[in-house]
Formats: structure tokens, sequence, C-alpha cells
């Protein structure tokens, strides 16, 4: 018996109207997404080819012994997402930063994947389910097929297999179309990884509309009638996908505070001048260490401006001084092995600097404190499907937050890499050439190159899995509540 | 006849559910909207306070608009700290960026939001059974049984559906506006309250558009299940798909680099400079007057540079206006924008004016000679467009869209209702 209604219920489906414009449109906007969305992927990856070029060409030509100037050369590019022909990275991220920037997609967000499955195929479910109850009592049929002897739990079942079904035909028939369309794509590459993640954004997916689905069944198990059924169903549908989501990071920012700029900047200012403070402190213990140690040595070393060296203050630079200083350093092993020794108390002095300002703590509590409003937000917005099937989508295929978080990781252990190669390369020509000044170009053609490779798969499931869990938990609870609501339905 | 009819209709309207129910919606989302910008806004006037205080000589920084309560359009951007750099303008400082990474996943819930988005389906909901609902009830036979022209019917309905539509929306943006303009923090001059007044006029014209279709599709088809399909459909296409996809292949036409190539295109330029620089040996004579000879076309590359990537934004948005022209959103979108002050036409007025206070200071530091580095520098002013400038900037011709628009669903549907089969 269950299989009849099923089969009745999907034929009954197919034949309708909804599930030919829903078929359609499904069609038309995944290849017409697609499409787009492949040949914006070229245009990224031709602009990501023309930054590392760019790049590139100012490293080989315009390098400087400058640690700081050499350094800025290093930023990391980040090549375009491989699923940006399915999902669009996070829309104005773009702009961040730079006063020149592309505004549309700030006012109209880019459509993709996630358009598809959160706005049509949501729509789409709920449009298959208002009815299903309170349609089929106000037309009788409801009355006659419970009083053949069938339970109603084996209806409620059967409706929602074959209706589910039939609802997602238009989204695999989509999908397929679209793999068929990446897979005969030269110009796309995907890794059998790639492909795993594609087949769990389907399997997430199928959960978040077979959700709506279920959230429509409810609705109309608690309704008369079909009319009132879907006011009710498109009121919750527009909470929850165009309102919850789009609220709660505002309301997080009124309840948890971020440190304001002016107090970040007071702290920070106050951290600067501590640490440069113990440098200079550090130094002048080294002073006064050193002329114990080397005497007329030292007073001669002093008396020619710490070779040319500021020193945290200790002295000025100066380029004549510190050519007149190698000059003395080549005559004297006993002067240059000092000089070393006062170069390493220098870097000493470095490191403690850093050491300071590493453990700044406005800092920490300011990125404490964007956690946990970001958390708080994150969390709230859980309320909604919407926001859990985002985060699952986005992380899963390296378009999220999660994505850029992992990106500035990379980036910042890439930067780390190339800042203990920009010293060395300085420190060897400084070797070479002691003469050298700070605008001296320097030759990095043996440069640690940045390769950004994308997070492995289990990293992100272990992100993924609790929004998904929670979208599961949704289709139970809509589905005990349809069950429930459906047990007492009056079906005269 | 006309009147009983808008009376006939506003009373059955505010006597059903659906009624009730839109009511609750847009009025609930209306308010919440509006406080919740609110607080927004005062965050970011409490940053600019600070930013303002630190800005130093060649920089530049806006207050927010309290308009970006309504419709937050760019404001978060157009109202960062830059300063001129030797080539380009770049952002003062890394704080002014959001820490909040959520804000970027989802969208700014402001009344634009709530307008363009919720109030338009409302809309559509609102009318998709006013015609097709009345013939399944029977009761439009009825009506039409007595000496009553259809035009008076179809102009009663419409003009009685879509008042009791428009009501409670008037008086929750009217509540909202009370709240905002009586807020000590915000200077809601008279100024602004015009150019909110116009906001609520276009949002009007766009609202009637959807209640227009509506009655169009009503007047196209005999079910109110299959009128109410075809309504949500076309209300997807018309608000997420027509302007956020026309968005993406506008792109595909117009070629234009990201900001990051932009800003690397820069970096190259200042690193060929200083490696030139270090050329001009310093002992020679005339070093400083080639130096500053340098400096000067350094800067011209620079803006050469700029000024051809903002031509390509303005093709571009060219581009994506004739490609989303079917659609009211994108219109909307952009006319409630600029009259706010947030839109695209604000940021390219305030980039001007920039860049012509970068021109005054080259002018006046490399050709006049009147400002030197020890001379006091003139400070950046900028004042958001009058209403006069929005109409010139592109206002008009959106306005003319939504106008058209309107005029032609509702002729289609006049023309439908005409030949429409009430049995």
């Amino acid at each position: 018996m269950l299989r009849t209604i099923i089969a009745k219920e999907f034929l009954n489906n197919i034949l309708n109207l909804r599930f030919m414009i829903g078929l359609v449109l499904c069609l038309i906007v995944t290849v017409a997404c697609i499409m787009i969305l492949a040949h914006d992927f070229r245009q990224q990856m031709n602009d990501y080819n023309a930054r590392m070029n760019i790049q590139d060409e100012i490293l080989d030509n315009y390098a400087v012994a400058k640690q700081f100037r050499t350094i800025q050369m290093f930023r990391p590019q980040k090549p375009p997402e491989r699923f940006r022909l399915l999902i669009i990275g996070i829309p104005g991220n773009e702009a961040l930063g730079f006063f020149d920037y592309n505004p549309l997609p700030i006012l109209f967000p880019p459509i993709d994947f996630l358009f598809i499955v959160t706005i049509i195929m949501s729509l789409l479910a709920m449009l298959f389910s208002y009815d299903s109850i309170a349609g089929e009592r106000q037309s009788g049929t409801l009355r006659l097929v419970i009083s053949n002897s069938i339970s109603r739990t084996k209806v409620l079942f059967g409706k929602f297999i074959g209706s589910s079904a039939s609802l997602l035909i238009p989204f695999i028939l989509a999908l397929l179309v679209g793999v068929l369309y990446v897979s005969v794509n030269p110009a796309i590459q995907w890794d059998s990884s790639a492909w795993a993640e594609l087949a769990l954004l389907t399997a997430a997916s199928i959960t978040f509309i077979t959700l709506f689905y279920l959230l429509g069944l409810m609705v109309s198990t608690f309704s008369r009638y079909s009319a009132i059924s879907i006011l009710n169903c498109l009121f919750l549908w527009i909470l929850l996908i165009l309102v919850i989501p789009n609220i709660c990071p505002y309301i997080s920012a009124q309840f948890c505070r971020i440190p304001s700029i002016g107090e970040t900047n007071r702290i920070d200012r106050e951290v600067e001048i501590h640490s440069i403070q113990a440098a200079r402190e550090h130094m002048k213990e080294a002073v006064k260490k050193f002329r114990l140690k080397y005497g007329a040595l030292f007073s001669e070393y002093e008396s020619m401006g710490f070779g040319g060296n500021e020193y945290w203050g200790l002295a000025h630079d100066d380029d004549k001084l510190r050519k007149a200083t190698q000059q003395r350093v080549e005559a004297d092993p006993e002067f240059k092995a000092m000089v070393d020794a006062f170069r390493e108390e220098d870097h000493k002095a470095h490191q403690e600097l850093l050491r300071i300002r590493e453990a700044n703590p406005i800092e920490d509590d300011l990125h404490r404190k964007a956690a946990s409003q970001t958390t708080l937000a994150k969390n709230l917005a859980c309320i909604s499907p919407f926001a859990n099937f985002v985060y699952v989508a986005r992380d899963l295929t390296g378009t999220g937050l999660r994505s850029l978080k992992y990106f500035e990781q990379t980036k910042y252990e890439y930067e780390r890499q190339a800042r203990s190669y920009v010293d060395k390369k300085i420190d060897d020509a400084r070797e070479k050439d002691p003469a050298l000044e700070e605008e001296s170009f320097l030759d990095v053609s043996d440069r640690p190159r940045f390769m950004f490779k994308e997070e492995g798969l289990k990293g992100k499931l272990g992100e993924v899995l609790p929004y998904w869990g929670i979208l599961v938990l949704f289709n139970v609870v809509f589905f005990a509540a349809a069950f429930s609501g459906f047990m007492r339905y009056d079906v005269r | 006849m006309i009147k009983s009819i808008i009376r006939k209709e506003i009373l059955s309207n505010l006597l059903s559910y659906k009624f009730s129910i839109i009511t609750i919606l847009s009025t609930i989302l209306i308010l919440v909207s509006i406080l919740v910008m609110y607080g927004d806004y005062l965050l970011a006037l409490d940053n600019h306070d600070i930013l303002r205080k630190e800005s130093g000589d060649h920089s530049g920084i806006i207050p927010p608009t309290p308009l970006g309560i309504f419709a937050k359009g760019l404001d978060d951007n157009l109202c960062r700290s830059w300063e001129l750099e030797g080539v380009g303008v770049e952002i003062s400082s890394e704080q002014q960026k959001s820490l909040n990474n959520l804000f970027k996943l989802f969208t700014a819930p402001d009344l634009l939001y709530v307008i363009k988005i919720i109030l338009s389906l409302c809309a559509m909901l609102f009318a998709f059974d006013i015609i097709c609902g009345e013939k399944e009830t029977g009761t439009l036979r009825q009506s039409l049984s007595y000496n009553l022209k259809r035009p008076i019917l179809i102009i009663g309905k419409w003009i009685g559906g879509f008042t009791s539509f428009i009501l409670p929306f008037f008086i929750a943006v009217l509540l909202g506006t009370i709240f905002v303009t009586l807020s000590p923090n915000v200077d809601m001059n008279p100024g602004n309250l015009l150019k909110l007044g116009l906001f609520i006029l276009s949002s009007v014209i766009y609202l009637a558009i959807f209640f227009s279709l509506g009655l169009l599709i009503s007047c196209l088809t005999h079910r109110s299940s299959t009128s109410l399909v075809i309504s949500l459909f076309v209300w997807t296409i018309l608000v997420f798909l027509i302007p956020n996809l026309g968005n993406i292949l506008a792109r595909q036409f117009v070629r234009i680099p990201t900001a990051q190539q932009l800003d690397l295109k820069r970096k190259r330029i200042m690193n060929r400079a200083l490696f030139e620089m270090k050329q001009i040996p310093k002992t020679q004579a005339d070093f400083e007057e080639r130096l500053k000879e340098l400096e000067f076309r350094t800067i011209k590359e620079g803006d050469q540079l700029d000024e051809d990537y903002r031509n390509s934004i303005n093709r571009l948005v060219k581009v994506s206006q004739s490609i989303t022209g079917l659609s009211p959103a994108p219109a909307f979108t952009l006319l409630a924008t600029d009259i706010m002050g947030t839109g695209v036409a604000e940021e390219r007025r305030l980039k001007k004016a920039a860049q012509d206070y970068k021109d005054f200071l080259v002018q006046s530091y490399y050709i006049d000679g009147s400002l030197d580095e020890e001379s006091e520098q003139p400070d950046f002013h900028y004042h958001r467009s009058s209403v006069k400038d929005i109409l010139g900037q592109g206002g008009l011709s959106n306005c003319l869209i939504l106008i058209l628009l309107n005029v032609l669903f509702f002729t289609g549907a006049y023309v439908a209702f005409l030949r429409y089969d009430v049995r």
C-alpha cells in the first residue's frame, strides 16, 4: 500500500504545473549560472596569473636590502577557489582594504549554486508540500484514503517519500548538467577530493531541501485550508531565509561589544613605546657589559657611532661611519669579533621587542571579543536552517569564512618564512659588501614561492558536521511535528 | 460605483487572514530593521569620531549618513578613512574593517532590503488572487452581472487593494522615522527628510509594480493556486535572478582587474620610481629638480591607472544596468541608494572629490609652488549629493524605468481583464 501512495504522490506531483516551472527554472538557472561562472573563473585565473607576474616582476627588479620594504613585496596572492564555478566566494570581501573596488557585488550579491538551493529549491519544496494534507482534505480525497485500511503513518511516509522524490528530480537533473559541464571543460581540473566535496555538498543540499518540504508538510497538518497553509509557509520561509540570518550579526554586535578603535590604538601605542624602551634598555646594559669586557676597543667602536648603526637610539644611521667601521673590521679580527658579538646583542634586543609586541594583550582581547561576537552571531543564526546550510556548503567547498582563516594561516606561515629568508639574504649581502645600503638591490631570485593548497577534507568535515547535524535535527523535529499533527488531524 | 468597489476591497482585505499576517510581518520587520540599523549607525559614528581625530595631512574621511539607517548601500566603504599616497589612494587603517566576519556572509537588513525583497513578495501575495480568486468563489460573475464596467472594477480593485497593502507600511515607516528623528544622536535636517520622503515615494512606486504584476498574473490565470505559483517564480526571477546574474554577466563583457591587481600595479609604479630615484646622483646640481620631476611623473602615471580603472567600473555599471533593465529591483536599488547618498553615484563623486583634492595639492606643490612641506596643508571637504545632483546623476532614468514598468504591468492587467472569461 505504501508503494501505491508513493507512486500516486510522485505522479501527481510531476504532472503538476509547479513541477514543470520548477524543472525549467532549475535547469535554466543552473546552466546559465555554471556557464557564466565558468567564464568568470577563467577570468579570475587570468587575473591571478597577472598578479603573480606583476609580483615576480617587482621582486626580481626592485627588491632592496631594506627588510620592511622587501617583506611587503612578498604578500601572498590568493588563487580563485576551485568551487568558484558553483559557489562564489564571499561577496564584497575583495573591496576590503582598498579605496578603489567594484561596488556592484555589494549591492547585488552574485547568484550561484547556493542561491539555487536556498531560494529556488526551498521555495519549490514548500510549494510541493503546503497543500499535501490541507489541500487533500478540501478536495475530499484524504477522507477517502483514510477510509481504507491504511494507517496514517503509512500515508504520511508515502507522501513524504513520493513528494521528496519528485521534488529532487529538478535539482538532481540540474546538478547533473552542471557536473557534465565541469567534467568536459578542459579548463577545470578537479581532483578526487573536489568530487568528494561535491558529493557531500549534494547530500547536504538534499538534507536542506527535505527540511523545507517537511516544514511545509508540518504547516499543512496544522491548517484546515491550503490558502492559510501557504500564507503560513511563506511567512516562515521569509523569517527563516530572509530575516533571521541577516539580523543576527547586528544583534550580536549590540550585545557583545568589541573594544573601540580609539581604545585599541591607545593600548597599541603604549605597548609600542614599552617595547622600544625594553630594547633600548637591553642595548644600554650591553654597552655597559662591553665596556667592561673590551675596554679601549669598545670605546673606539663607540667613537665610531656604533658602526653608523642606530641600535635603538644609541646612535644615528650614518653610511660614512658604516664604511669606516667596515674597513676597521676587515683590518682587525679582534675588533670584528667584538662587533659581531654586539650585533648579536642587537638581535636579542630585537627579539625582546617582538616578544613584547606579540604578547600585546589588546590584540588578544580584541580578537577574543571579536571571536565571541562572531560565535554569538553564528549560534543565533543557527535558528535558521539557511544559516546552517550556508556554513556547511561554504566551509565544505572552501568558499567560506573557514577558508579565509585557513588562507590567513598559510599566508602568515609563508610571510614568516619570507621574513627569515629576507633577513638571511640581507645578512649574506652585508657580509659580502659591508657598505651595503638599505636602498641597494637585493637578489631574491631563489626566494621561496607561495603555493596555496586547499585544506584537507577531514578538517573541513570536522567544522561542518555540527551544522549538518542541526539540519538533520530540524528534519527530525519537523517530521515528528507533522506526524503528531497528522495523527490528530480531522480529515472531514 | 468606484468608491463602493474601493471600500469593499479595503474592507474585505482588512478582515482577511492574509492582511493580518502580512501587516504583522511587515510592521515588525520595518521596526526591527530601523532599530538594528540605528544601533549600527551609532557604532559607525563613534568610529568616525575617533578616526577623524587621528587622520593626518593629505587624508580624508566623511561621516556616516543617518540615511544609511534606511539604505546602507556602500556607506561602510564610503566612510573609511583614506590617505593620498604618491601613487593612488590608500585606506588608512586595517582596523576599519569589521572583525565580525559574519557580516560578510549575510546582507544588511535595512529598510531597502525589507522593501526590495520582502515587501515586494507581500505585494504580490496581496494581488495574486484579486481576480482569479473572485472567479473561483463566483463573486466576480455576480459583480459583472450588474451595470458595472470592467475598467471601473479593475481600477477600483487596484486602488482598494494597494491602499490596504500600503497603509501598514506607511504607519511602520512613520513610526521608525519619528524614532530616528527624535533621537539626539541623529541629525535629520530638512534635506535628509526630503531625501527620505523621495525614498519612500520611490518605494511606493516600486511596490506598486509588484502589485500590478500580481494583478496581471491574476488576470491571466483562472485558478488562484496557479496564479500563486507563477507569481512566486516571477518574483524570484525579477528580484534575485535578473539583478544578480546580470551583474556577473556584465563582468564578462567589461574586463576589470581585481582591486588586488590594481594595488600591485600601483606598487610596481612606486617601486620603479624609487629605483629610478636611486639612480639620480645626489651630487648633481639639478638633483632636487630631477627628483621633483620624477615624483610628478610617477603621480601622473598612478592617476592614469586609477582613472582607467574607474572608467571601467563606470562602464561596468552601465552595462549591468542595461542587462538588468527588465527588472525593477536593480533600478530601485540604484535609485534608493543614490537618493540616500550611499550608492554608486555617491561613491563615484567621492572618488572624484578625492582625485580633485589630490590634483589641487599636486598642482600647488609641483607646478604653482604655492605649497611646500613646511606650509599648512588644506583640509579635504566633502558634502553628499543634493536632490538636484541625484536626479542629474541617473536617478531620473531609474525613476522613469520604475514608472514605465508600473504603467506596462497595469496596462497589461487592464487589457487582460477586459478579455477575461469570468464564468
